[in-house]
């Protein structure tokens, strides 16, 4: 048995994975404490999904290793299974099926006797409020209630690690949130999470850490604020003019305070205007004093960056520039 | 309107089928197979026999053939066809399209039936080979044998959208088209063949319903006329044509009826269910023996899981409809009896027992294939494959519920219908010991069956395709030994024929009751280990490939 000589309940070291020409995955090394939620973000095709298959043993590793609760990923696979509860990204629906049934089929074969299957189907159905779905058809569920029925269905077996890719995919705003305290509510049971989604706001909003990858390599690791100071070091400010007409007399004011690499835009309609810069407190006061002197301003603030940013200034980065065709 | 040529659902069903290497495949083993036939019969003297026997002996397994695999292989297409749509939610963008239903319609038909007839035109230079051969006839013969073909492709691919547009699940409504296809073609004969000399609306209303089936006309066209006389459907190809235009026609405008937005504008089941306690009065009791809408035990340890599973996704799966399916089968089989032992129809008991190896062989087929071959392409197609490989269940068990599953329907089946070989053994008991044999026989079809068609799922990405190739292959397997048995004298040798029918357990059954034609073989107990070999092999390939599936990538 191999096992990991640190504490935490996820670890990758070094993991790569090639199908024939193509690398999916390139020397990730990540890690997640136990209880902790892990955001694990990426355009298509960025080697998410290849990561979360060899997590859960569906795939094997070209090269580096794979920890699971102290368990290596490829070598104790039927381990690994009781460990993790996976929802992919398909539901996998039976017809019909009753929800008490598919979730008491899902316990059967994962072992739990009948007489804690149905104590457990309780539980699960309680937890993700879904209760009220016990005698619905599965195939009549709505995408929602699937998502949520699929969550039930990862819990069924009680797992350390719970890996769900795009839980939140297709959902409305109200089920968003309620899969948002979901989430937060295993996580405050204890559970260790590894969520994909496409909707960073709402990874932002529950993940103790991100993992951005792109290409198959990973670009930023850890925790969220760390991830955004590293990855959005320029802060942006805005600056509301009172008066319409000093809004170009601000512009220049403020353009000739700042340096080229600190772009002004203005927005007339809303009599703002916006700048990217590094600069301290002091030097950020002192500019604020020169146009305050010239114009009648009316605020002057921090615009917080927040994942998106940073997710974009990663693709921006590795985004490989698309050859223009010669129009004749 | 656009023209059907530039209708988009007609291009998009015709040429994507048709770039496809399995339409190729199909092309060339028709084509390869035709030909063979010909070759065998062809004339070593140059010179053309005007009476030719050897041409009818090639033309009628050639036809017969043909006409097997229009039955088989049509109906799968359209009979997915709405219904995949529908799931996948592309039917509600094609309805609201700017394409009319009318266009949605006729293209999936005619885009269907085109396919069928260019895959059966590559038999025409076997057919016209036939003609060259002399005795064979463009008017008589091979004309009214592509148009029967034609209608016959219609007919079935008219049946399958029907069907198709009324359906929740692709496995449901390919085994809802094969039972109707099965219908039409066959069980419509029965009254005018029971019945005897039926007078007044009942001889017309028996005669339209003989007209239904092909085989009437089928039999006209291949010179078995007096055969068909014999047993009194003699409609001829003419009245072929005119019922499957007329039911083409009522298909039709009962599938466009239910072609439109409102299609899509179904409440979700409730999902009603009772608790033991509270589940309802005697009558529902009495009425369903299981009641369907009482809440389910949970799987018990000693049942594999996988196969309970399976038994509940089968709507017929579940046990107050499996109890009426073996009903109905125990009924059909003990009427036949009791038609033999009062003597209605004067058969005799090997004839009877016969034509109940038949009907069981007819409904074993039916089921076997579809239930064989959803076992693995519909978990994959569902998603569902993907949960289990996640899951700590070990490929062996997955593999032994799915088999068993289908099995123990087959089986059940089966069971169901020897209270007729019984009172059969009771009548003249002389015959038990064949009667034992046949059930032996019937086993290792069922196992036949289950294995080849698990097998072919197992590299089918969707359902559709499975059943398609489970159903062909199968054909291949037990109406090719019987087309070669058919030919029996002329073209082929006793010997070679022998050697045919012990891929046949059907055959086997069938030389047990002494059946005419078949009483002079011994096939068993020879028909028996190549019938466990073939499945034995079938199950080491579905292992092999179900294990390689639940390996990591």
């Amino acid at each position: 048995m191999g096992t990991s000589m640190t504490d935490y309940v996820v670890e990758t070291k070094n993991l790569s994975k090639r199908y024939g020409d193509f690398q999916a995955l390139d020397d990730l090394s990540i890690h997640v404490q136990r209880g902790q939620i892990l955001g694990f973000i990426g355009p298509n095709g960025a080697g998410k999904t290849t990561t979360i298959k060899i997590l859960v043993g569906l795939s094997r590793p070209s090269s580096g290793t794979a920890f699971i609760a102290g368990e290596n990923c490829s070598e104790n696979a039927s381990k690994i299974k009781r460990l993790v509860g996976y929802m992919p990204d398909r539901f996998g629906s039976y017809d019909n099926m009753r929800v008490h049934e598919y979730l008491d089929f899902f316990g059967a074969i994962y072992g739990i006797s009948r007489k804690e299957r149905r104590h457990r189907i309780g539980q699960v159905l309680d937890i993700t409020n879904t209760a009220y779905m016990h005698d619905k058809y599965v195939e009549s569920l709505s995408h929602g209630m699937q998502q949520r029925i699929g969550i039930a269905r990862t819990l069924l077996h009680n797992p350390e690690v719970l890996i769900l890719d795009e839980p939140a995919n297709g959902l409305d705003p109200k089920a968003r949130i309620e899969m948002r305290q979901l989430l937060l509510r295993l996580s405050d049971e204890g559970k260790t999470l590894i969520v994909t989604s496409h909707i960073l706001p709402e990874l932002a909003r529950i993940c103790s850490s991100v993992a951005i990858v792109t290409g198959g390599k990973l670009r930023a690791f850890g925790r969220i604020d760390d991830v955004m100071r590293q990855l959005c070091p320029l802060r942006s400010y805005e600056v509301q003019i009172a008066e319409g007409e000093q809004v170009e007399i601000a512009a220049n004011l403020l353009r000739s305070q700042l340096l080229p690499t600190e772009p002004v835009t203005v927005s007339r309609s809303e009599q703002i205007l916006r700048f990217p810069t590094m600069r301290t407190e002091r030097e950020l006061a002192s500019i604020l004093q020169h146009l305050v002197g010239s114009v009648a301003v009316s605020q002057f603030r921090e615009v917080a960056s927040d994942l998106e940013d940073a997710f974009l200034s990663i693709a921006s980065e590795t985004a490989s520039p698309v050859p223009v065709p010669a129009t004749v | 309107m656009t023209s059907l040529i530039t209708n988009p659902i007609f291009q998009r069903e015709l040429l994507d089928r048709l770039r496809s290497q399995k339409t190729l495949g199909a092309i060339l083993t028709i084509a390869i197979g035709s030909s063979i036939m010909v070759m065998m019969r062809w004339p070593s003297e140059a010179a053309v026999d005007s009476m030719s026997q050897g041409s009818m002996q090639v033309f009628r397994p050639l036809a017969w053939g043909m006409a097997a695999a229009i039955t088989m292989l049509v109906p799968a297409f359209p009979a997915t066809a709405f219904v995949t749509e529908r799931r996948r939610g592309t039917l509600a963008l094609l309805l609201n399209s700017p394409i009319s239903a009318m266009e949605i319609y006729w293209g999936k038909l005619f885009g269907n039936v085109l396919l069928s007839m260019i895959l059966l035109s590559v038999s025409l230079p076997a057919l016209m080979a036939c003609f060259a051969m002399g005795g064979i006839s463009l008017r008589s013969h091979i004309g009214p044998l592509v148009l029967v073909f034609f209608a016959m492709s219609v007919q079935y691919s008219a049946v399958g959208l029907w069907i198709s547009i009324q359906s929740q699940s692709a496995d449901a409504s390919l085994r809802a088209t094969y039972a109707t296809v099965l219908g039409l073609s066959v069980l419509s004969v029965a009254p005018t063949v029971l019945a005897g000399n039926l007078t007044g609306i009942y001889s017309l209303i028996a005669h339209w319903m003989t007209a239904i089936s092909p085989m009437s006309a089928l039999q006209e066209i291949t010179g078995s006329q007096a055969q068909a006389d014999a047993i009194g459907i003699s409609t001829g190809w003419p009245a072929f044509l005119v019922a499957s235009i007329g039911t083409t026609v009522l298909l039709a405008a009962a599938t466009l009826t239910k072609l439109n937005p409102l299609l899509l504008d179904r409440p979700r089941p409730v999902g009603r269910v009772l608790d033991a306690k509270n589940s309802g009065g005697w009558l529902r009791r009495i009425t369903y023996l299981v009641d369907p809408e009482k809440r389910k035990l949970g799987i018990p340890w000693w049942l594999n899981p996988v196969m309970v599973k399976e038994f509940r996704t089968r709507k017929f799966g579940r046990l107050h409809w499996l109890i009426r399916l073996i009903f109905f089968s125990a009924v059909v089989s003990l009427l036949l009896t009791v038609v033999a032992a009062t003597g209605t129809v004067r058969w005799g008991v090997e004839r009877i027992a016969a034509a109940m190896v038949l009907l069981q062989v007819c409904l074993l087929l039916l089921l076997g294939p579809s239930l064989g071959a959803n076992l693995i392409a519909s978990e994959v197609e569902s998603g569902g494959w993907q949960l289990l490989r996640a899951s700590p269940i070990p490929t062996w068990r997955i593999l032994i519920g799915k088999l068993m599953s289908a099995v123990w329907t087959l089986l059940l089946l089966l069971c169901a219908t020897l209270p007729g070989y019984l009172v059969m053994s009771s009548i003249q008991p002389a015959i038990s010991g064949q009667v034992s044999n046949v059930v032996i026989s019937l086993i290792v079809l069922i196992f036949m069956v289950t294995s080849v068609s698990a097998c072919l799922s197992a590299f089918s990405r969707t359902t559709a395709m499975a059943t398609t190739t489970s159903y062909a292959a199968l054909l291949i397997l037990f109406a090719g030994t019987l087309l070669i048995w058919l030919a029996r004298g002329k073209p082929f040798g006793p010997l070679l024929v022998e050697r045919a029918l012990l891929f046949n357990p059907t055959a086997a059954a069938l030389a047990e009751m002494k059946t005419p034609g078949f009483a002079q073989y011994q096939l068993t107990p020879q028909s028996w280990y190549v019938g466990i070999a073939l499945s034995l092999s079938c199950l080491l390939v579905l292992a092999l490939r179900t294990w390689r599936m639940t390996r990591p990538d």
